[in-house]
């Protein structure tokens, strides 16, 4: 399975830091109309990388999750700061895992 | 240098001046002389170095070669190219004895158990009908080749895991996933990796590199010229290899909207020794299903068209299925339990558990030693 982690890391941090960044940007502009595809998108962040056995990013992730969950429900600026707060912590994990990683392509 | 009668059939055709290097088709092909399909081309009487080969008919045989003739596009089916006289000294005996050989061949085996068996992926009913008259009108034996057809790569991909064919012919054209991917996916399995491949396109040169770099043994242009393409598969029905027993692999079909997560637990189980096709959404599975018919159903849980426990309740309920499905979703694991007992699934998979656990699951249900 190590080769098909060294494979597949860099996908997948490309791939985080796509939906990270949607994340972010919909919980800053307060565009409550994107926090649906944001739960998605960090569900699937979460399911992509327990399958890459990355078990720092999990838990976070589905933090963010419900954090885009209670957004979805409330609207409210607080929700709103929780859930940017959450996806800085995470995107703070994916770059640091981003830094060890090959480069994608190389694999 | 004697001419061989045998009817002609198609090389792959190599072929180095210089710096400049050819990997093409010919066809014409007689003891001293063969005609390339390329746009490359020299001026008459240059000198190049030629390797010709056909899996199963051919051996790779190296001949040095003179341009004698140089063709440029014509009318379909009439492709650019250059007509090489081979130097004699270097084709010597060796060409010669190889054509003897291919023509003996086929007087020695007249008839044969089983058809020859090729899968044909090809999007056009028009090109399945002209294989159709094709195997009509050149194979006076009927039943000696038996052509089947898959209208994209998914569906041939499901064909190759459940059926054994002496050739695939691939289109590089196809709808969704292009020859060039599907081949390289072939050259990839461990126990498909040695098909004779022949692609076949209206692209030209693109498709021509994209299908040789992903594998294929030749590239022919279409409009097909028929005859030698024909003639082609005639002599490899004689010439073909007894049937082998073929271990079997367990197949599997994952269903999952994220094209990541397809591809890892893919790249995860086929190096389990599974054979495995992916579906990312609702058609492509009930497509798929029907086509693979899998021993094993992995399904995503939280997909934007289908919960995947109402999915496995309805291949239960409804369809009647009763291979094990296992959901596999990064919902909490209390969660996970509760959906699977109520849909009547085999069990269910934690995404965070990893590929190593979700490998281990598959082989303990599907009972297979590690």
């Amino acid at each position: 399975m190590e080769d098909l982690h060294a494979k597949f890391l860099p996908q997948f941090v490309v791939l985080a830091r796509k939906r990270l960044a949607l994340a972010l940007t919909a919980a800053i502009a307060r565009d409550h109309s994107a926090t649906s595809k944001v739960v998605r998108e960090l569900h699937t962040l979460a399911g992509e990388a327990g399958l890459l056995g990355l078990h720092e990013v999990v838990p976070l992730a589905r933090e963010c999750e419900h954090k885009a969950k209670a957004l979805h429900a409330s609207h409210s600026d607080a929700d709103a700061d929780l859930l940017v707060g959450g996806l800085r912590q995470l995107e703070g994990v994916i770059e640091r895992i981003g830094a060890t990683a090959p480069k994608a392509g190389n694999s | 240098m004697a001419a061989v009668n045998r009817d002609r059939f198609i090389v792959r055709a190599e072929l180095r001046v210089g710096n400049d290097s050819v990997i093409s088709y010919g066809f014409d092909l007689t003891s001293s002389s063969v005609f390339v399909v390329t746009e490359w081309n020299a001026p008459v009487g240059t000198t190049v170095s030629l390797r010709l080969s056909f899996p199963r008919i051919l051996d790779p045989i190296d001949v040095t070669a003179r341009i004698a003739d140089i063709r440029v596009a014509g009318e379909p089916g009439e492709p650019a190219g250059v007509g090489l006289v081979f130097d004699e000294d270097s084709a010597g005996a060796c060409l010669l004895d190889e054509l003897e050989r291919v023509e003996s061949c086929g007087e020695a085996s007249p008839s044969a158990e089983r058809p020859y068996r090729v899968l044909l992926v090809d999007d056009s009913w028009l090109i399945r009908d002209m294989f159709a008259y094709g195997t009509a009108k050149f194979f006076e034996r009927p039943g000696a080749l038996a052509i089947d057809h898959a209208e994209d790569a998914e569906e041939a991909w499901a064909k190759l895991a459940k059926s054994t064919y002496d050739l695939v012919i691939v289109d590089y054209f196809l709808p969704s996933e292009d020859g060039a991917s599907l081949i390289a996916r072939l050259r990839g399995d461990a126990r498909l990796a040695r098909t004779p491949i022949v692609a076949i396109s209206v692209g030209g040169r693109d498709a021509r590199e994209a299908t040789i770099s992903a594998g294929a043994d030749v590239f022919v242009d279409k409009p097909l010229v028929f005859r030698d393409l024909f003639n082609t598969l005639r002599v490899l029905a004689e010439r073909r290899e007894r049937a082998r027993p073929v271990p079997e692999r367990k197949a599997i079909l994952v269903f999952d909207d994220s094209p990541f997560a397809l591809a890892l637990t893919r790249a995860a189980l086929e190096s389990a020794g599974f054979t495995v096709a992916i579906a990312a959404d609702l058609s492509s599975f009930e497509r798929q299903r029907v086509a693979f018919d899998p021993d094993l159903i992995l399904v995503d849980v939280q997909m934007p068209e289908a919960f995947g426990d109402d999915v496995a309740s309805t291949l239960r309920g409804w369809h009647g299925v009763e291979v094990p499905i296992l959901l596999v979703s990064s919902l909490e694991q209390s969660e996970l339990e509760r959906r699977a007992q109520r849909a009547q699934a085999s069990g269910y998979i934690c995404k965070g558990a990893g590929m190593s656990e979700l490998v281990r699951r598959c082989r303990e249900l599907l009972e297979v030693a590690p």
